[in-house]
């Protein structure tokens, strides 16, 4: 509970506080935010959507309700179209190259993109890489051909599955294991700590390595609130933050890989990816970015295939 | 403290006759503007996400849906006639039929006060012709319509999933065993009571009857079929269920019973075929009967989701203040193991069934204790299946009781005079509360065989 | 089933028909597109992407909407266990005190109601925190009528409000300020009718809030089955 007289900041965010990439960065956002700054400021993490699911955190900032969130990047399409980069299939090589690209000049401009609507953004938080399951096994891109594909709402990954000739499905976040269970939808794309924290994995064929696309996130706050406090507090607040991303991010490539490990350990089955099958999959998808390139800028597409060579 | 508060002064003012939904409302708006900094712009966003956010929540205007088009497209009918080919013979055998009537209408029925409605305002008659008291027809009718939320599908079952993200395709299962069992215990009572009492039985019209009556009722049973190999085939989600019953029990009732809509002759006829009216096909969607069943469907939508969005506003006020956390920590400190903490909830439970509509209370309950389940290692499954089997018990005690209150309009008796016709048999729910509670492989078995165990997320 | 009492004129017995046909159509259209989402997924391996969300949409739509006319045939469930056992004018007080923490609830909801859907539409809020004080001065961030829902694409025909709302850009999906309109015009009707209904307790010709239990009708048309004499 928040004492009389500090800044009280309402994160609220949609993950388990204990496991999840971002549940832990939150977590310990919180403890460092309380203890370093108690008397001015106090922070409360509201995890699990309990308070407000993804799109409603957003609305909720905008009206001064919660202070901080941290949606995945596909959740800020009504905000701009630019993250749609981060989307795109094959963009960027691995998480250390989506970390550079964020770090770069390109990637911090990003941040402002959305100040024009009302809201700033702080840091990415990773997640880390999305794989690929089905109730099949998906070696080559014809694998997913016909299959239907539970998506979350983005032009970019319709067109992604689209262009496997497969059918992308929306669908509520909660069904989804059962969908997949029953056959509702054959497969789904996310990364190893997703899949092994929903237990998709039980309920699929096997998922393959693709390292397609990558789910991050980013830390949001408005505006009118972050211009409205003390400079000194939105330092030390800027300053906790930044070093508690640094942290995590540097953490997420183990919690990925943990994950990774943990769905073998628990019996299911990882496909990888000879060089020359990766490519079928990377020309089969590739022509998505034609779509978006508006969108996106060439100049950040350059940007980004250019620290791809760096890894 | 201002938990207490809270929970007083709503139930304070139900008791002086705000609606329900008001006085959970008004007090939480209150709430939140004396002891937080929450907008009451946010009350109003969390009284749209209701709907608007909870894609579960979606199944309950298709599920009463599909009821109202049963009930008055004669599957109800078919289904009681068919239960009296079966077991009207026994002692006490139209009593026992209207048990199994109940529980058959609540495999394709969401609701209990739907279920005392479709089977009865027939059977309450029936049962009265022959030589049973009112009392007595009253009684069973109104403990066995309770199955209606027991036995899948079921709109309760589906706002606890919706509350604690669990599976709704689980909790489905779940409920088949121990609505069966609780079927049988209602079924045996009456019997033993049939024997002592001697009460009258019906003659057995042989086996000729029994499949002929099957026959008749079997376009509204494949719905049973339907829905469950539906979601567990892969074909739809529960969601996606309950609006493809909702269109299968409006074809059904239109085109092959025909007991409403353009098809419908005047009483002592049959019903016109299809084929001998085929323009039926597109008059159907004008036809009053239509328009009525959608909108009385629809009414009963608004009015229990009216309650469901302003309890979403108490869970918003219990949230802000972090209360879930804060109990959940009180009761793990003392040390509370399955077995207490699983009294704790049936109590309080029974104590907020008397003054709550199901649905609203699951909607403020459920994320109250769901933590300290997980934490103390009770079956997600299991704990929601005690809510409804609470619920069930909620629903015949009064002051607020959906199930007293139907049946006393269908059978034209005082409310005072159901809950005493009612009481033995509330007997035998309690017995079943107890046998539900400390034996939770009768509600996961079946959905560990089919879906392998649950998993814990959180 | 359910009997709402005979409205005494030609637009009441209009305006009941509208709000009846509504709910049955809004209801209607909820449950037409979930199950052709379900054909053309299970059948055609394909999707209304925006099935989803419009029928998401239509929920909130019909409860909203339905909410007023449900106070104006007094359906709503309430407890009349306790004012049940009062002498008349016991009642009659605690029906009128019932009655004016339903209007404050509305009220509230309504100022609520309309801070949310303001800015969406790039109107302004209310300032003060319990009641309506003045309207806010539109900062950077009021205007929002920009912001779009997630997937129902944005219809043709609408085009025109494009220079009027969104500063003449392009809108791709419907802006929010279109389904959420029916926040403040259902939660307006909801205050118009608890003020009615108000009235109708104060004048003697309806004793509660609440649907009562002598006065349930949803069942009224099978219990003359049942009831002695
Ligand atoms: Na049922
Ligand atoms: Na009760």
């Amino acid at each position: 509970q928040c004492d009389d007289g500090e800044i009280v900041i309402k994160f609220s965010h949609v993950t388990n506080a204990d496991n999840h990439p971002k549940g832990i960065a939150a977590s310990l956002l919180q403890t460092r935010v309380n203890e370093e700054m108690n008397g001015t400021a106090c922070m409360e993490v509201y995890p699990n959507s309990t308070l407000y699911d993804d799109d409603q955190v957003l609305e909720a900032m905008l009206q001064g309700d919660v202070q901080f969130a941290a949606p995945s990047l596909s959740k800020f399409e009504q905000f701009t179209k630019v993250f749609r980069i981060f989307d795109l299939p094959f963009m960027f090589k691995n998480i250390e190259a989506v970390d550079a690209f964020q770090a770069s000049e390109a990637g911090q401009a990003m941040k402002e993109s959305m100040v024009r609507r009302g809201v700033l953004g702080l840091e990415f938080w990773h997640n880390g890489m999305k794989q690929l399951s089905a109730n099949k096994p998906l070696i080559e891109p014809a694998d997913a051909q016909g299959l239907k594909f539970r998506v979350q709402p983005s032009e970019v990954l319709k067109a992604q599955f689209e262009a496997l000739g497969a059918s992308p499905q929306p669908m509520a976040f909660s069904e989804v294991y059962g969908a997949l269970q029953t056959g509702v939808v054959d497969g789904q794309e996310n990364t190893w700590s997703n899949v092994y924290g929903q237990k998709f994995f039980e309920v699929q064929d096997g998922t393959t390595e693709t390292n397609h696309g990558a789910l991050d996130y980013l830390v949001v706050v408005s505006t009118d609130w972050w211009d409205g406090l003390d400079a000194g507090v939105r330092d030390q607040l800027a300053t906790i933050l930044n070093e508690v991303t640094t942290e995590r991010n540097a953490a997420v490539a183990e919690v990925d890989a943990q994950a990774r490990q943990a769905i073998l350990d628990a019996g299911g089955e990882i496909r990888e990816l000879t060089t020359e099958q990766r490519q079928m999959w990377v020309d089969a998808m590739l022509p998505v970015w034609d779509q978006f390139i508006d969108d996106v800028g060439q100049e950040n597409v350059d940007a980004a295939q250019a620290l791809n060579a760096n890894f | 403290m201002e938990v207490a508060i809270l929970f007083l002064l709503t139930v304070g003012l139900m008791l002086i006759g705000v609606p329900i939904a008001v006085a959970l409302g008004f007090s939480s708006t209150l709430f939140l503007l004396v002891l937080s900094d929450t907008s009451l712009a946010s009350v109003a966003q969390s009284f749209f996400q209701a709907m608007d956010g909870h894609y579960t929540l979606l199944a309950i205007p298709f599920f009463i849906l599909a009821s109202a088009f049963m009930s008055t497209g004669g599957v109800a009918r078919r289904i009681i006639r068919f239960s009296i080919a079966c077991v009207g013979h026994f002692p006490g055998g139209l009593a026992i039929a209207g048990v199994f009537a109940c529980m058959l209408f609540a495999a394709l029925s969401g609701s209990s006060p739907a279920t005392v409605v479709a089977i009865g305002s027939i059977v309450i008659a029936g049962m009265r012709q022959v030589g049973y008291t009112k009392d007595f027809a009253a009684g069973v009718i109104a403990n066995a319509g309770t199955l209606g939320i027991l036995i899948p599908p079921s709109i309760v079952m589906v706002v606890y999933a919706s509350a604690t993200d669990t599976s709704v395709g689980r909790m489905f299962l779940a409920g088949v065993i121990p609505g069966i069992l609780a079927g049988v215990m209602l079924m045996v009572t009456i019997y033993v009571m049939a024997i002592v009492k001697k009460l009258p039985r019906g003659e057995w019209r042989g086996w000729g009857e029994v499949a002929a009556s099957g026959r008749d009722a079997a376009w509204g049973l494949f719905l049973i079929v339907i829905i469950l190999g539906g979601i567990y085939g892969g074909i739809f989600t529960p969601t996606e269920a309950a609006a493809v019953a909702a269109v299968y029990a409006f074809l059904i009732a239109n085109f092959v019973y025909a007991d409403m809509g353009p098809l419908k002759t005047a009483e002592d006829r049959p019903n016109l075929p299809l084929w001998r009216k085929p323009l039926a096909l597109v008059t159907v969607f004008f036809h009053k009967d239509t328009k009525d069943t959608m909108f009385e469907a629809g009414k009963l939508t608004i009015t229990l989701m009216f309650i469901i969005a302003n309890a979403l506003i108490l869970k918003h006020v219990l949230t802000d203040e972090q209360i879930p956390q804060r109990i959940a920590t009180a009761m793990l400190d003392a040390g509370l193991g399955p077995v207490m903490f699983l009294v704790i909830v049936n109590v309080i439970l029974l104590i907020g069934g008397q003054f709550m509509e199901p649905s609203g209370l699951l909607v403020i309950v459920a994320p109250l204790v769901f933590p300290i389940a997980i934490e103390l290692g009770i079956d997600p499954i299991h704990l929601g299946i005690i809510m409804v089997v609470n619920m069930e018990i909620g629903m015949i005690t009064p002051p607020v009781g959906l199930n007293l209150f139907v049946t006393s309009g269908v059978a034209g008796m005082s409310m005072m005079a159901v809950v005493r016709a009612a009481l033995p048999f509330l007997a035998v729910l309690f017995v079943f509360l107890i046998l539900v509670t400390y034996v939770p492989i009768l509600s996961t078995w079946l959905p560990t065989m089919m879906m392998g165990p649950e998993i814990v997320i959180r | 089933m359910a009997k709402t009492p005979p409205p005494d004129s030609a637009l009441g017995r209009f305006v009941n028909e509208f709000e009846e046909t509504c709910i049955a159509l809004i209801l209607g259209a909820m449950t037409l597109i979930t199950f052709v989402n379900v054909v053309l997924r299970y059948g055609f391996n394909t999707g209304l992407i925006w099935g989803l969300e419009a029928t998401s949409f239509l929920f909130a739509w019909l409860v909203l909407f339905g909410v007023s006319y449900c106070v104006k045939v007094t359906a709503h469930l309430g407890v009349d266990a306790v004012t049940g056992a009062l002498p008349p004018a016991w009642q009659r007080g605690m029906a009128l005190a019932a009655a004016a923490i339903c209007i404050a609830y509305a009220a509230l909801l309504m100022k609520g109601a309309w801070d949310y859907w303001a800015n969406f539409a790039n109107l302004p809020q209310t300032t003060g925190r319990w009641f309506p004080t003045g309207l806010e001065e539109m900062g950077r961030t009021s205007y929002r009528a920009w912001y779009e829902v997630i997937d129902i694409p944005f219809p043709e025909w609408l085009r025109w409000i494009e220079p009027l709302m969104n500063e003449g850009e392009h809108y791709e999906k419907l802006p929010r300020f279109i389904p959420y309109a029916i926040l403040p015009i259902g939660v307006a009707l909801l205050l118009f009718r608890f003020c009615q209904a108000a009235w109708r307790i104060w004048t003697g010709h309806s004793r509660s809030m609440i649907v009562s239990h002598e006065a349930e009708d949803a069942v009224e048309d099978v219990a003359h089955m049942n009831r002695e004499g």
